[in-house]
């Protein structure tokens, strides 16, 4: 499978990274086979959270038997120094390892947070001393929110390493500010930051849950997400080609082997083809239903 | 509103920024908005049909009115648009008044005879030095199956009007066809390979073959109007074709 440079970090990345919030809807034998089958092709690169239900516990055993072969990202959701050092030891202690490769702030969601995790007792501070204890080697942050915060961000937080983001065509389409996801991967790339591409394979929001409760729903992913092998292997595809070193597979087991497959046979997508998805999705998407053309 | 890459990368390398535009066929005003986004000082959105204009109006004239308005501006850029209903065939403009032109999805909707006209009408209103934009389809491939739809409607189109609805040009056609009355060839791009023809655009197309059927003769038309709706819900959605964008210029 490909591999690209992490920003900085001196890791190469496949061009898949492995969500393993898949793992937390599997016992444990259905993990480690879904470990070694991820393994299998190639795949260097896992991203796991301490909020994914079982997932680091699941993942434990395998990651440990193959420690070596796997650059770990993993998370916290605390903003202030102690509660990121406690969440840190957790993850180490219920993963099993003496090391995260990669540590991030997860979920970024408001002005205020960023200005707690980066001010005095922050969840920087912390980050910082665990770096220089060699608990973990880089720092990253993830977020679904407004690309002007993760600007500011990378702004503020000079030794970041790593932005996670959402990028599919649904997002490219979408000309307004609140959408401009491709202003944080121009930027990180500028600066030479590594990017993880997110919501990759998300079609749309779930219906109300009046009409589909959550307990009905096919899928375990965060958004309904688009899962026949054609449409996969086209978002992957796209999002590949944006210039992400990475992109993340979907949550849900069902969907990991049909982005592996589309991880493995990727081959680039040229400009014309990318647009073709973008307005596809624009369409799909379109408050003007009678237009005949493009 | 959100203008199309279609749209944007058409007009990428295309002096826009002060110049007089004119979009022929406006549509549901996307190059419209893609112009007055580029920073055209004026732009004619002429198009025969009311709906379309209204629609032009609303989306883009309203939205950036109000976005004009918002930002603390007297006049926005409603003042730069002017929607004209108004047969291509006899622009209602000056001869020599507009410095670039765009024909975005256009052509295939102009049988040859009419399409014949409309180019020498454009050429009669573009100024010495002039920039064009025509962006359109290639034809079908032969095993795409919304030929069986285009097919459909071009049916019901004949029948009731005795001309076609659709009809897509090669590229090679169109650059030979303009380069003929004047203008020099500039430049081709591929706009969207694949094309893709989504559900909302399958069931456009099924309705507008309705909407002739009912002029079409007895019987006739209720068997074509179906099986248009037929086949927009049996396709679902395809990917097929190429959407390209040619450039051209006038002399000085």
């Amino acid at each position: 499978m490909e591999t690209r440079p992490l920003g900085n970090t001196g890791h190469d990345s496949t061009v898949m990274t492995f969500g393993t919030i898949a793992l937390n809807w599997l016992e444990q034998e259905g993990a480690n086979q879904m470990v070694e089958h991820v393994l299998d092709y190639g795949v260097n690169h896992f991203d796991v959270a301490p909020t994914y239900g079982d997932a680091e516990l699941k993942l434990g055993p395998k990651l440990r038997q193959h420690r070596e072969e796997i650059f770990l990202g993993c998370k916290t959701g605390n903003r202030d120094y102690e509660g990121a050092w406690q969440r840190l030891e957790q993850s180490l202690d219920r993963l099993g390892v003496e090391k995260i490769d990669l540590y991030q702030v997860h979920g970024l969601e408001y002005d205020e947070e960023l200005d707690e995790i980066t001010g005095d007792g922050g969840a920087l501070e912390a980050f910082r001393e665990a770096k220089a204890e060699g608990l973990i080697d880089h720092i990253g942050l993830t977020s679904h929110s407004r690309p002007s915060l993760i600007l500011d961000a990378i702004d503020r937080i000079d030794d970041l390493e790593s932005v996670m983001f959402p990028l599919n065509p649904v997002v490219a389409g979408k000309d307004d500010d609140k959408h401009d996801y491709e202003a944080v991967l121009r930027r990180a790339n500028e600066e030479n930051i590594g990017t993880l591409g997110i919501k990759a394979f998300a079609a749309e929001s779930w219906p109300d849950t009046d009409d589909l409760p959550e307990r009905d729903r096919p899928f375990c992913n965060w958004y309904r997400p688009v899962c026949s092998p054609d449409e996969i292997r086209d978002r992957f595809d796209f999002a590949a080609s944006q210039g992400l070193t990475s992109v993340v597979s979907a949550g849900d087991p069902k969907l990991v082997t049909m982005i592996l497959e589309a991880a493995a046979d990727y081959d680039g997508l040229d400009e014309a083809a990318q647009r073709s998805l973008i307005e596809a999705a624009r369409h799909d998407d379109s408050p003007v239903p009678e237009q005949l053309h493009h | 509103m959100d203008v199309p890459r279609t749209v944007t990368v058409a007009l990428a390398d295309r002096p826009v920024e002060g110049a007089r535009c004119l979009e022929a066929g406006a549509g549901v005003g996307s190059t419209t908005a893609g112009l007055l986004d580029a920073g055209a000082s004026r732009v004619y959105a002429i198009t025969n049909d009311r709906g379309h204009a209204l629609s032009t109006r609303e989306r883009v004239g309203g939205e950036r009115g109000r976005s004009a308005a918002a930002n603390g501006k007297r006049s926005g850029a409603d003042d730069r648009l002017a929607v004209l209903e108004a047969d291509l065939r006899a622009i209602p403009l000056p001869d020599e008044s507009v410095d670039l032109i765009t024909a975005h999805g256009l052509c295939n909707v102009l049988e040859p005879a009419a399409l014949s006209r409309v180019v020498d009408e454009l050429n009669r209103v573009a100024a010495p030095g002039s920039h064009l934009v025509v962006d359109d389809y290639d034809p079908l491939p032969n095993d795409a199956a919304v030929r069986d739809l285009f097919a459909v409607e071009n049916a019901a189109s004949e029948l009731a009007t005795g001309r076609s609805a659709l009809t897509f040009y090669p590229s090679s056609f169109l650059r030979e066809l303009f380069v003929g009355d004047g203008w020099a060839f500039d430049r081709e791009r591929t706009l969207l390979d694949p094309v893709p023809w989504t559900a909302s655009h399958l069931s456009a197309h099924a309705d507008a073959a309705a909407s002739f059927a009912v002029n079409c003769p007895d019987g006739v038309g209720n068997s074509l109007a179906a099986r248009a709706e037929r086949l927009a819900a049996e396709i679902g959605n395809e990917s097929a074709g190429r959407m390209y964008s040619l450039a051209f210029r006038l002399p000085t």
